[in-house]
């Protein structure tokens, strides 16, 4: 078997030529090792308990914030007439989006054969589950009277009372708890045969009970592998359209309403795209660092990171061009409320808002037309970072702005977040990275039967076919530049 | 429970050693030892019980204090002259449980009283509502007199007597103090009363001045003095001048055609100010040919200042040399005045001498139906003018009358409280007893009254709190509210009234009647023989004469007839003479009564401090008003602390900017900074009265500004936060088509101007919801009658159970008006226009805020009402985001959980109190609509239009709402929705709003040298 350099440049594209996905000496076997490994030290580094002791800490401030609300009511936040929606519908547009890579990533791409996908999917799936539980908390925690939240939920009961499914509110319960279990069970059934390796090679008595439970009794049969891949691509063209329609009913609950700013038919589609943007962000600024931490350079390789970045740089242009459309069609519309809120938005009292917003995601996004800064991991996590932040400005500027100034000047007002705001928003990261500290620890965190399908190792002994690892002998490119040394 | 105390009894009675109380009962094995700190405990806790229950308990007495407490868990109507009340045996007729009724009563504010009726439940008064038959209500009430129920409840209100010596505080009885009275009147007959003297509010009440009469005529050495520090004195000392004898203007807008106002707040801040705001919007919004055109020359923004159609800012002390100008003018329009009451006062061209020809050019057409009405705090010389410029205009007897003054003797207040000062200063007065008020607190500033007070040797005092002046005089008094004495009052023009309690005193309090009564060796009358007693006097023993004035509120033609006193030419000439331009003296403060908390006495009034001032829209503060430009001048904004100094006093205020305010004035409202005041009262604003002296009440000249360097934040309802550029000039946009609005002249031309259109035409592109209800609801506001006063807003308060949420909250807009009156300027900031705008709920057809709600919480009736269900409500606030008029209220607190068990009892019970996370908005008052439903369901008839009147609508002064079934084509809002001035707000969003608003007619003069008034 030969070895892939691991620095080799598989960005490159060469007709008739499939760029490898893994790099370096990686076989079947290695790959277990090296994503086993992960999970089965005997005990964490302590990076990995000081960044675990953190979120933690943060989690439990979450959870203190939440017990002074419940206690208190809503009036400890800054929300107030006429902005009555503040940190907590941001916050869960924010992570609402960030949701949205780990299913695109596992679904739509697994639909399309992006065999790219296989060194992130599990991650990024992990980061989409944890991040729509940090989403679904808001909506919960924003009401005023939570202990009568049922109520959203259409059951039978005695007062004959449906819930209104006109409202998009409603449709957001159903499409986020949709989107959460199916991403979830897409998530666990991948996982199942990883799991399985993880059982079959636990060394205490603890981990194969619980890995074992967990593995539901995969044997890795022919049988298996074939409801396995079947169960997968239903559930991936299950998943698929709630990719889209996730967001877009979380679209609703702006586009729906009639306020200025809100009320647009463009909000769909940019909210998707705005929503796969800052997943993907998301996935960069998680992986990078993880990838470096556990030298998992040959499984991620920048082809990834590269693929990544294109697909910030081309949800960004959507996103950019969405918010340079919206002010066309403020214009051309004659709506003067819809003008002014525009106008409002980049000129008014919020304007730093908008132009944070307008920096981060339009314009930072488009250094990554340069292939060199996609290739350069750090600098790829500084832009990740920034279209994070970038946003959360925009959901900030979408509820803040519009709501401060609507209709009526003299109900015009302000809004500043409390330190309950944002202790609660630092909270919810605390939860976040919680989770997601403990999946680093104890799952795989690359889905290695998947990647396994693209090692070149894995068809060496099949002869030539049209897999991924067609690359035997030597490496031509590599080859010439060699020579040309 | 009979058969066991008739056991008791006889086991008492032959008990040890056959006690004559009885057996004893005790509670607690302290009780028993009747230890010294027990004893203590009793006074801390039951201070008005310490002496029932430390004396040794019998059964008897227990059952006293038991009926007691019947009495005041309130099962009786009304107080009627039985002062024990005890539990129905019989149930007195046309009185239902749970059905409210309404009593007849009147509030005395400042020397005038305010018919009212008061609706009660179960014996709780809950709601103060204007008495149609009462000549300066017309049906309508003040944000005072509603508030008046808030201030009954308050838990703070004094409860028991208290006695102040050397350091200590000890709880005396009523029986203490009816001994210290019988000890003084001894004293008092030693010497006709030399050495006392008496300090009372300012009051009509016939019963007081009868019993202050027969004091003096027994004592004549007794000092009586009143004293208000608001008043209208300088006026009366004017007209005194003018007339030669003391008389009180009453003004008739309803004849008015030209109105020329200086330094007049004549529809809200005057003591009939309801009636004229009432003949005011009847007027201006009938667009006859008689709407009158109002020219307001005034230092501050005030309400009436805003409702003109002519409106000149100046400095309060050049109101004289306008008036002369005026005079000047209207001599050169060919009005026959004598030489020298006329002078060119200011240069030809400046705004001023414009104003001047207008309102001269306008007054001339309109003679008799012309009026000149000079403001309470110009000094007396301008009344003398104006007194006589309405005399040579012939107004005399068409739109202003004269009355008798009611107290001929009676010193201004100025000077009693003066005179009064100088004799506590010099020894002269050892004993004085203060019914009402709060000198310490509201004196002049120069006659340090407080430290007078305290040196004074014997001080008693009256009053409903514990207030600054209670706590320096050795005796404090609880006072008996309004709404739970007997008593009489006058209105304004003389009409009697007899006051009726609704509730027994709370807390025991007594009237200045009674605490008088017992002075002059009366102690065992009530207030209600009393009251009997002057009224059989003056009107009439007849039971049945009483009964009608019980009942209508009002007694019959008891208005003082009109006099025509005579002008006295010199002294026109004299007063005339001395008015100018006063040379450049700085800045002058202008201080002046508040819009909502008046002179502060109603500073510990929730209610009241919430409520926007009409103008600024502040709440919970006074401030240091300025105008835009004095503002840039002295590089202040909203917020900075300024200090005002004048003649070596000063006063530290934060500084807000009003449009339209005269350049060099500065603007601050008494009322606030109470020391003493409550728990509401107490960090609210700064008081004003540091800087008042008996020389300048009103208009201090000479003021000098400084920076402090340190910020105060202010709570206004409205613009909570200074404006950028961008949103001022979009606001300034878009308020042409939220409040339309059309010259006289405009408005004939095109009486449709305010229509809009464009919307109708769209057809929809769903099925319309059919509204299929037997009625269907809906509201006019006609912005032409509106002037802005807000007694709505505490109308709605009262009748909804709203809280009151304090200062912070509003800051941060959570304040919980169901109706705000929107408040916007128009055009050049020195010289804005102003327009009002009430805002409830629109009960939109297409309610936005309906679908938007996911557990269906918020839905329409068939009658057309958007309506929401508090107990469905889970509180996402999307309906509040969805509406664009921004009405709906959200509850973000418990906002209940402090209201103490005392205010509670002002709930009105047929409305919800909402929770915690609950949106809550105006229903049109549903209740009553439901109300009426049902009683004419029970009489078997149909509704009649008219029946159902929201709380806005029923206090509104200027009838400017009007509510309504638009299925019956023939009722009053049916007529207005389809009147040509009618439009609809945001329609375009096709919201298709129930509350139409009737576009306002204004109507300025024609330009100098063009057409003449309106006509």
């Amino acid at each position: 078997m030969s070895a892939i350099p691991l620095d080799l440049d598989n960005t490159l594209e060469r007709p008739g030529e499939r760029a490898p996905l893994v790099l370096g000496k990686s076989d079947l076997a290695s790959i277990t090792e090296q994503v086993c490994e992960i999970a089965e030290r005997p005990r964490p580094s302590r990076e990995w308990w000081l960044a675990f002791g953190t979120s933690a800490s943060l989690t439990f401030v979450l959870f203190a914030m939440l017990g002074y609300l419940f206690w208190t009511g809503l009036g400890v936040w800054g929300i107030n007439q006429p902005v009555a929606w503040g940190f907590a519908i941001i916050n869960f547009v924010f992570w609402v989006g960030i949701g949205h890579a780990g299913t695109l990533i596992s679904a739509i791409l697994f639909l399309f054969r992006q065999k790219w996908r296989t060194s992130i999917n599990r991650f990024a799936e992990a980061m989409t589950i944890f991040a729509v539980i940090c989403a679904g908390l808001f909506p919960a925690i924003h009401v005023g009277r939570p202990w009568f939240e049922y109520w959203l939920a259409p059951l039978p009961n005695q007062m004959q009372m449906w819930p209104n499914f006109r409202s998009p509110l409603l449709w957001d319960v159903f499409a986020v708890s949709t989107y959460f279990t199916v991403s979830l069970m897409f998530w666990y059934m991948g996982m199942v045969p990883d799991l399985a390796t993880l059982r079959d090679r636990a060394r205490s008595k603890i981990r194969q009970i619980a890995y074992g439970i967990a593995a539901l009794g995969w044997r890795g049969s022919g049988r298996h592998w074939h409801r396995y891949e079947r169960a997968y691509l239903l559930l991936a063209a299950l998943a698929t359209p709630l990719v889209l329609s996730v967001h877009s009913v979380v679209s609703f609950d702006f586009a729906v309403s009639q306020l200025p700013g809100w009320h647009a038919t463009i909000f769909p589609p940019y909210f998707v795209a705005g929503a796969i943007f800052s997943g993907f962000a998301m996935v960069l600024t998680l992986l990078i660092p993880v990838r470096h931490i556990f030298r998992l350079e040959s499984l991620i390789t920048p082809r990834h990171l590269d693929n990544m970045a294109k697909i910030i740089l081309a949800t960004g242009s959507m996103v950019g061009y969405s918010y340079i459309i919206e002010f066309f069609i403020a214009w051309y519309s004659g709506n003067p409320y819809e003008s002014f809120t525009f106008l409002n938005r980049a000129l008014g009292p919020y304007a730093w808002s908008y132009w944070i917003m307008f920096t981060c995601n339009a314009i930072i996004p488009q250094l990554l037309w340069f292939k060199r800064l996609r290739q350069t991991p750090g600098l790829l996590l500084v832009i990740s970072i920034f279209v994070n932040i970038g946003m959360w400005f925009e959901r900030f500027v979408i509820v803040v702005t519009s709501l401060s100034r609507d209709f009526l000047p003299s109900s015009w007002g302000v809004y500043w977040p409390t330190w309950v705001d944002l202790l609660t928003f630092l909270g919810s990261f605390g939860l976040f990275f919680t989770l997601f500290l403990l999946f680093l620890r104890f799952l795989p965190i690359v889905a290695m039967a998947e990647v396994k399908s693209v090692v070149p190792a894995a068809g060496l002994e099949l002869g030539p076919h049209r897999g991924h690892g067609q690359y035997w002998g030597e490496i031509p490119h590599q080859h010439d530049e060699e020579n040309e040394r | 429970m009979r058969r066991r105390q008739d056991l008791s009894r006889g086991e008492g009675s032959r008990g040890s050693g056959g006690s004559s109380l009885g057996k004893q009962y005790w509670r607690s094995l302290e009780e028993l030892a009747a230890s010294p700190a027990f004893q203590q405990r009793i006074q801390q806790e039951f201070p008005e019980l310490a002496d029932e229950l430390i004396k040794p308990t019998t059964r008897r007495s227990i059952l006293k204090v038991m009926a007691a407490s019947l009495a005041l868990a309130g099962l009786t109507a009304c107080r009627w002259p039985k002062e024990r009340i005890m539990p129905f045996a019989y149930r007195p007729e046309g009185y239902v449980p749970g059905v409210p009724q309404h009593f007849a009563t009147a509030l005395e504010l400042g020397g005038a009283s305010l018919g009212v009726l008061v609706k009660s439940y179960d014996g709780r008064p809950i709601k103060v509502e204007g008495n149609p038959a009462h000549p300066s209500s017309l049906g309508a009430a003040t944000a005072w007199a509603q508030a008046a129920v808030l201030e009954l409840y308050d838990p703070e209100r004094s409860t028991t007597l208290v006695r102040r010596e050397g350091g200590q505080r000890r709880v005396p009885t009523w029986d203490d103090f009816l001994a210290l009275a019988a000890e003084q009147a001894t004293l008092l007959r030693a010497d006709k009363g030399a050495g006392f003297a008496v300090l009372a509010e300012a009051t009509s009440s016939p019963t007081v001045l009868a019993l202050r009469n027969e004091l003096q005529e027994q004592f004549p050495r007794v000092l009586w003095v009143e004293y208000e520090p608001v008043s209208r004195d300088l006026e009366r000392a004017g007209l005194a001048r003018a007339f030669g004898g003391l008389v009180r203007p009453r003004l008739h807008l309803e004849r008015a055609r030209v109105i020329v106002g200086l330094e007049s707040d004549f529809l809200f801040g005057h003591p009939e100010g309801l009636r004229h705001a009432r003949h005011w919007g009847a007027a201006r919004s009938g667009e006859g040919d008689a709407m009158p055109r109002l020219y307001a020359a005034e230092a501050l923004l005030t309400v009436t200042g805003a409702a003109s159609d002519h409106r000149l800012a100046l400095p309060a002390r050049h109101m004289g040399a306008l008036l002369r100008q005026l005079a000047h003018e209207l001599a050169r329009g060919g009005l026959a005045l004598p030489a020298g009451w006329g002078a060119a006062a200011f240069d030809a061209g400046s705004p001023e001498s414009r104003f001047a020809a207008l309102a001269a050019r306008d007054l001339l057409q309109a003679r008799q139906q012309g009026l000149v009405v000079v403001g309470p705090s110009q000094p007396p010389e301008v009344h003398v003018l104006a007194a006589a410029l309405n005399e040579a205009l012939g107004t005399v007897g068409t739109t202003v009358t004269y009355l008798p003054d009611p107290e001929p003797t009676r010193r201004s207040h100025l000077e009693g409280i003066s005179q009064l000062a100088t004799a506590l200063a010099d020894g002269a007065v050892r004993t004085l007893w203060i019914l009402g008020g709060n000198p310490a607190w509201d004196a002049p500033a120069e006659l340090d009254f407080a430290r007078l007070l305290a040196a004074c040797p014997q001080t008693v005092h009256l009053s409903i709190y514990d207030n600054e002046t209670s706590q320096l005089c050795r005796w404090h008094l609880p006072r008996a509210h309004g709404l739970e004495m007997w008593g009489d009052a006058r209105a304004w023009d003389g009409t009697v009234s007899v006051v009726q309690p609704l509730i027994e005193p709370l807390y025991g309090g007594r009237t200045p009647a009674e605490v008088l009564a017992a002075l002059l060796g009366e102690p065992a009358l009530s207030a209600h023989d009393l009251t009997r007693r002057t009224f059989a006097r003056l009107w009439g023993g007849e039971e049945e004469r009483w009964r009608l004035a019980l009942s209508e509120g009002v007694v019959a033609n008891s208005a003082w007839a009109p006099v025509r006193p005579r002008l006295n030419l010199e002294a026109v000439i004299a007063a005339a003479a001395g008015l100018q331009v006063p040379p450049d003296g700085g800045r002058e403060l202008n201080l002046h009564a508040d819009a909502c908390l008046y002179d502060g006495r109603f500073a510990n009034n929730g209610w009241l401090q919430e409520l926007p001032d009409p103008i600024t829209t502040l709440t919970w503060d006074n401030a240091a008003t300025f105008g835009p430009e004095d503002a840039r001048e002295l590089k202040v904004r909203h917020g900075d602390v300024v200090r005002l100094s004048a003649g070596g006093r000063s006063v530290e205020a934060p500084v807000l900017v009003v449009p339209g305010q005269a350049r060099g004035v500065v603007g601050l409202a008494l009322g606030y900074g109470r020391e003493a005041g409550g728990r509401v009262a107490a960090g609210a604003g700064v008081n004003a009265y540091r800087v008042r002296t008996a020389t300048a009440p009103w208009v201090v000249g000479g003021v000098q500004v400084e920076r402090t360097g340190r910020r105060r934040p202010l709570a206004t309802a409205q613009d909570h936060h200074v404006i950028d550029t961008l949103g001022m000039a979009e606001r300034g946009r878009r308020v042409g088509s939220l409040i339309r609005e059309a010259s006289l002249p405009e408005y004939r031309a095109n009486p449709e101007f305010a229509r809009n259109t464009a919307w109708a035409k769209a057809s929809p592109l769903w099925k319309e919801i059919e509204f299929k209800g037997e009625h269907q609801w809906g509201m006019a506001i006609d912005l032409s009658a509106c002037i802005g006063c807000g007694a709505c807003t505490i109308a709605c308060q009262a009748e909804n159970n709203i809280p009151v949420v304090g200062k912070k909250q509003v800051a941060n807009g959570r304040e919980m008006h169901w109706i705000r009156v929107d408040r916007y300027f128009a055009g050049d900031p020195a010289d804005p226009e102003v327009r009002f705008q009430p805002m409830p709920c629109q009960h939109c057809e297409n309610a936005p805020c309906e679908s938007v709600c996911p557990v269906a919480a918020t839905v329409h009736s068939e009658e057309g009402l958007n309506q929401m269900v508090y107990n469905r409500c889970v509180g996402t606030r999307y309906c509040s985001n969805n509406c664009p008029y921004k009405v709906r209220r959200f509850n973000f607190f418990n906002n209940f959980k402090s209201v103490s068990a005392t205010t509670r009892l002002a709930f009105n019970p047929e409305v919800t109190v909402r929770g915690r996370g609950v949106m809550e908005k105006c229903t049109f008052c549903i209740q009553r609509i439901e109300a009426a439903k049902i009683s004419a369901k029970n009489e078997r008839r149909p509704l009649r239009d008219g029946e159902i009147v929201p709380a806005c609508a029923q206090t509104c002064p200027t009838r400017a709402i009007v509510f309504g079934d638009l299925r019956d084509p023939d009722s009053e809002v049916s007529r207005l929705h389809r009147h040509p001035r009618a439009y609809g707000i945001l329609e375009e969003l096709f919201t298709k709003p129930r509350t139409l608003y009737l576009a306002k007619l204004t109507n300025p003069a024609a330009p100098a040298g063009e057409g003449g008034a309106s006509s």
